[in-house]
């Protein structure tokens, strides 16, 4: 047990403790003078749940892990078409179950859950390049979730689901060609999808990402306001607890979708330079435990968790300045939530196990 | 693994991992485009919707009568309000709380439904000034209704009540109107004054508005207070107005309506002015309910029109003084004319009655005067074009409105050839016989009390045209004594002295043995007070008859006047008494003009400030402190 704690991969561990203390003292910052002034408690219970997760399953040999991964998938995939029956209608979605007065969010769960399925079937057979059925196999692992979500309805959640779709063919040898088909698939897609598949407000969302200052009052009000609590931060912030779009509530959803706001607000460029050098190194860390993996199917899911992380921070990152459309997708250790804060740790914690496993041999 | 794929796999994730660092590297090119390139023009965005300017509304300045009584007070006013982010919002519990208020629910839901997207910052108003019975009811209320509260305003006290409500006028909050007449002026929810003096000295007595600067939170809640400006409170004003003698006319008067003036003849000022039925300012402080409708608006006897400056009488035969005087002045009768009187005279093919049926014989002018001979007058009109009565009318200022600080003052109508052509453009010639009516006050010719005053002021000064105003001086708040305000300076036209000396004998003589003193009282008063004046009765209908007057309708009874000065010898005020539908000027105005003079130069001179009585006891007493 010694060994495995002293064989826990320091410079990952560092950085995870890191990014959660500067997400709890954002929290702590967004909940005063609001109702949820204890959010960054009842945060730190989920992050300490989530780090005793993380811990378990680092001391878990990941090969055990991936042999279930297969009734893994099922189990989500009822889990998923349940929550469509039974699961609690908030502001006009089903996406949650409630369980002991806690909500649980299925699709953060099953994100990794198919990430470590398809992994598994397409890290099974050793080729350095993929072959036609094991990319439809693979498009059609990742098709059945992503409908099941969209049916929520969660465009955000189910376009998270994406990055598993690209990283790991490539990483499996997806020819140059296949890209650009796919590339072509997704652009078709967004057309059908935008004529045939979109809400209205989805809709909307895409107009104002196009064009932000259309809609100042609405939708947009909430990006503005975000930007100007970003701008406004300067470089070196306004002080912990003390922005005043922050504190004095201009700023929405600032615990949740808005929560990095905050941070840039208070700290300004320079605590902004922290987070996401933090995050670039978590990243960095993650491709590290991919390269160092014993097998294949590890690698894959290294390299689709990275993606999967690169993806809540561009979308989070980007939404909040304006750059990206309000897509309502979380931040990792900084926007407050039980099943996203859980789900990442056990994310994590598979990648600390490869890591050790790397290391012990 | 094939350690032959090994190469391939990290060549890949190699590109990955720059791929991961080229995404951080654009991300923070994005926040140092927000954060440092353009951090000036949103960190003023931001200070613009937190940092808000509130106005502090300036006390308005008090008003005190000339001996610094005061007429107008400020008191905090308690208003039972709900602030904006506490609304409530469910159907029953405003259904209940209107119940429990007293207030209609469907009126209040829809209140609360307005206000919900009106101005941030001010709190809905649900009962305003509430009273002891109205602050026991909110106590009990807000123990279910935690969300009520209770704010303190300034709200402006009128004294007197009835005493002087057409001089003082009222406040009230500016409307859209006048805001969008003036733009830039006022702000909205600024206190200004709408009627009487109020309004026409709002620039004297309002203040200057302070700043606060104040944080505010997405709902417009304050948060934070840094810093303010404070309100400069208005300054206050002394009006020219004697309390005591203001009090003697409001009881003079009790039910009839009419209205009295009485000018200063130093220097115009209005020492009274009353107007009969009075209003009490006090109620249009609040909103207008119906029974104030009622009471007020609705009413027949019009009690908001400040018959003052605002009612047109004909003057009866107090209008006899002007046409002596264009008589005078034209040369168509000297000071000895005599003229014969048999009780009716014909002109132009019509019989033209006098007062007295058995005629007065041969009468001198101080005769004709002094007895209100018809006759006499008709036949100095006769030998007057009407122009010849307006030039001595314009030249003395009769013609002009008087000018007083008061807001809305009427025009005298002394009707001119070219007012007929304007008033009555179907039938726009002046016929002679309209002269002769006009010659003893009738027909076309109405006068305000104000001008009428203004016109016997004239009469006592041999000529000089004042401006009646009530404007006294400011307040020093430190001394707390006046600092008069500039007086305006009088037109002089001198009247000739020979002329003038015949009126003053024929005005002496109808308090002395004419008309005026039949009234043993006023012979009684006018011993005491030398006063002279002359009476006005004014026909509202027209009867053959006069046996069956007494049984007339009321409103068909003729006006009674009174004009005058007093003393004769060196006078020093001047007045006019108007009583609507009351009889003979003699009966029912002259010892109203009689009790204010005694008033005056009696009782007032004996104990030169009046003593506070009746109605005045409680309004001039500081305000009283709440019994334990």
């Amino acid at each position: 047990m010694k060994d495995r704690v002293r064989a826990l991969d320091s410079r990952l561990l560092w950085v995870i403790l890191a990014l959660m203390l500067l997400g709890t003292l954002t929290l702590y910052s967004a909940g005063r003078n609001t109702p949820q002034a204890a959010i960054w408690i009842k945060q730190s219970v989920w992050n300490l749940m989530g780090l005793a997760l993380m811990l378990l399953l680092a001391a878990t040999d990941p090969r055990r892990i991936l042999r279930y991964s297969f009734p893994a998938y099922l189990l989500g995939l009822v889990a998923l078409a349940a929550v469509l029956v039974v699961g609690k209608k908030i502001g006009g979605a089903t996406r949650w179950f409630v369980v002991a007065g806690q909500t649980f969010q299925p699709s953060e769960l099953m994100k990794w859950v198919t990430l470590l399925y398809v992994s598994h079937r397409l890290g099974l057979r050793p080729a350095d390049s993929i072959r036609r059925f094991e990319l439809l196999g693979a498009v059609g692992l990742v098709a059945f979730p992503m409908l099941l979500i969209q049916r929520q309805p969660d465009l955000g959640m189910a376009l998270s689901f994406l990055p598993i779709l690209l990283i790991i063919p490539l990483m499996k040898g997806l020819r140059a060609r296949w890209v650009v088909a796919l590339l072509l698939l997704v652009t078709v897609g967004g057309f059908g999808a935008w004529k045939f598949a979109l809400k209205p407000y989805q809709k909307q969302r895409v107009m104002i990402f196009l064009d932000p200052s259309a809609d100042l009052q609405g939708k947009g009000y909430q990006v503005n306001q975000s930007r100007i609590a970003i701008g406004a931060g300067g470089l070196i912030g306004r002080g912990f607890t003390s922005g005043s779009q922050t504190q004095l509530n201009f700023l929405p959803v600032k615990t949740t979708d808005f929560a990095f706001s905050v941070w840039a607000e208070e700290r300004g460029f320079l605590g902004v330079l922290l987070v996401l050098g933090l995050f670039g190194l978590l990243l960095s860390r993650i491709l590290d435990a991919a390269k160092a993996a014993h097998t294949n199917a590890e690698a894959y899911f290294c390299a689709g968790a990275a993606g999967i992380f690169a993806l809540h921070l561009m979308v989070n990152v980007g939404m909040v300045a304006g750059a990206l459309p309000n897509k309502g997708m979380v931040l990792p250790f900084f926007s407050a939530g039980g099943s996203s804060t859980l789900s990442f740790f056990l994310a994590l914690g598979l990648i600390m196990g490869i890591l050790y496993r790397s290391r012990v041999k | 693994m094939d350690p032959r794929q090994r190469p391939l796999l990290h060549r890949r994730l190699g590109v990955l991992k720059a791929l991961a660092w080229s995404l951080v590297a654009g991300l923070i090119l994005i926040y140092a485009w927000l954060q440092l390139v353009r951090h000036g023009e949103f960190q003023q965005l931001a200070m613009q919707q937190a940092v808000k300017i509130r106005p502090i509304a300036a006390p308005r300045g008090l008003v005190l009568d000339r001996n610094g009584h005061r007429l107008v007070d400020n008191r905090r006013a308690l208003h039972l309000v709900i602030q904006r982010e506490d609304l409530p919002t469910r159907a029953d519990v405003i259904e209940s709380l209107a119940l429990a208020l007293e207030l209609d629910p469907a009126a209040l839901a829809r209140k609360i439904q307005s206000y919900r997207f009106a101005g941030k910052g001010r709190p809905l108003v649900l009962k305003e000034n509430l009273d002891d019975a109205g602050i026991a009811l909110a106590e009990r209320v807000r123990s279910r209704f935690p969300f009520l509260s209770v704010d303190v305003a300034p709200r402006r006290v009128y004294l007197g009540d009835e005493l002087a409500g057409h001089v003082l006028g009222y406040v009230g909050e500016v409307d859209e109107e006048l805001m969008k007449a003036k733009p830039g002026v006022f702000r909205l929810g600024e206190t200004i004054g709408k009627e009487g003096f109020e309004a026409s000295g709002n620039d004297k007595l309002k203040g200057v508005d302070g700043q606060r600067r104040i944080l505010v939170d997405q709902l417009g809640t304050e948060v934070a207070h840094f810093g303010q400006t404070d309100a400069v409170a208005g300054r206050s004003l002394y009006l020219t107005l004697d309390a005591g003698l203001q009090k003697i006319l409001q009881d003079a008067y009790g039910e009839e309506a009419g209205a009295a003036v009485v000018l200063d003849l130093r220097d115009g000022g209005i020492l009274a002015m009353y107007s009969s039925p009075s209003y009490d300012p006090n109620l249009f402080l609040n909103r207008l309910s119906q029974e104030m409708v009622d009471r007020y608006l609705n009413n027949p006897t019009r009690p908001m029109l400040n018959r003052a400056i605002q009612g047109i009488y004909a003057p009866g035969s107090t209008f006899k003084l002007l046409v002596a005087l264009a008589g005078l002045e034209k040369g168509v009768i000297t000071p000895q004319t005599v003229i014969y009187c048999a009780g009716k005279k014909n002109f132009y093919g019509r019989d033209f009655r006098c007062d007295k049926p058995t005629g007065h014989g041969g009468l001198s002018l101080v005769q004709a005067i002094a007895q209100s001979c018809d006759v006499y007058f008709y036949e100095v009109a006769s030998r007057m074009d009407i122009d010849d009565l307006y030039a001595t009318a314009e030249k003395y200022g009769f013609t002009d409105r008087t000018g007083v600080d008061l807001p809305q003052e009427k025009r005298t109508r002394i009707p001119s050839r070219a007012w007929k052509r304007k008033a009555a453009p179907k039938d726009p010639k002046w016929y002679a016989g309209e002269t002769i009516s006009v010659g003893i006050g009738q027909g076309a010719v109405g006068v305000t009390p104000i001008g009428l005053a203004r016109f016997y002021a004239m009469l006592a000064t041999r000529g000089k045209v004042l401006t009646p105003h009530l404007f006294y001086g400011f307040r020093n708040d430190q001394s707390n004594e006046l600092e008069p305000a500039p007086v305006p300076v009088p037109r002089d036209t001198p009247l000739d002295p020979r002329n003038w000396a015949t009126l003053d004998e024929g005005l002496y003589e109808v308090v002395q043995g004419g008309t005026a003193a039949a009234n043993p009282l006023i012979r009684e008063i006018a011993r005491e007070a030398p006063f002279v004046g002359k009476t006005g009765t004014a026909q509202v209908a027209t009867f053959v008859d006069k046996s069956h007057y007494a049984r007339q309708a009321k409103h068909l009874k003729d006006h009674a006047l009174f004009a005058g000065y007093a003393p004769r010898d060196r006078p020093q005020i001047a007045f006019a008494v108007v009583v609507e539908n009351a009889g003979f000027g003699s009966t029912a105005a002259a010892p109203i003009a009689a009790k204010l003079v005694k008033y005056w130069f009696v009782d007032r001179v004996r104990n030169p400030l009046p003593p506070p009585r009746g109605r005045m006891v409680d309004p001039f007493a500081p305000p009283a402190e709440a019994a334990p």
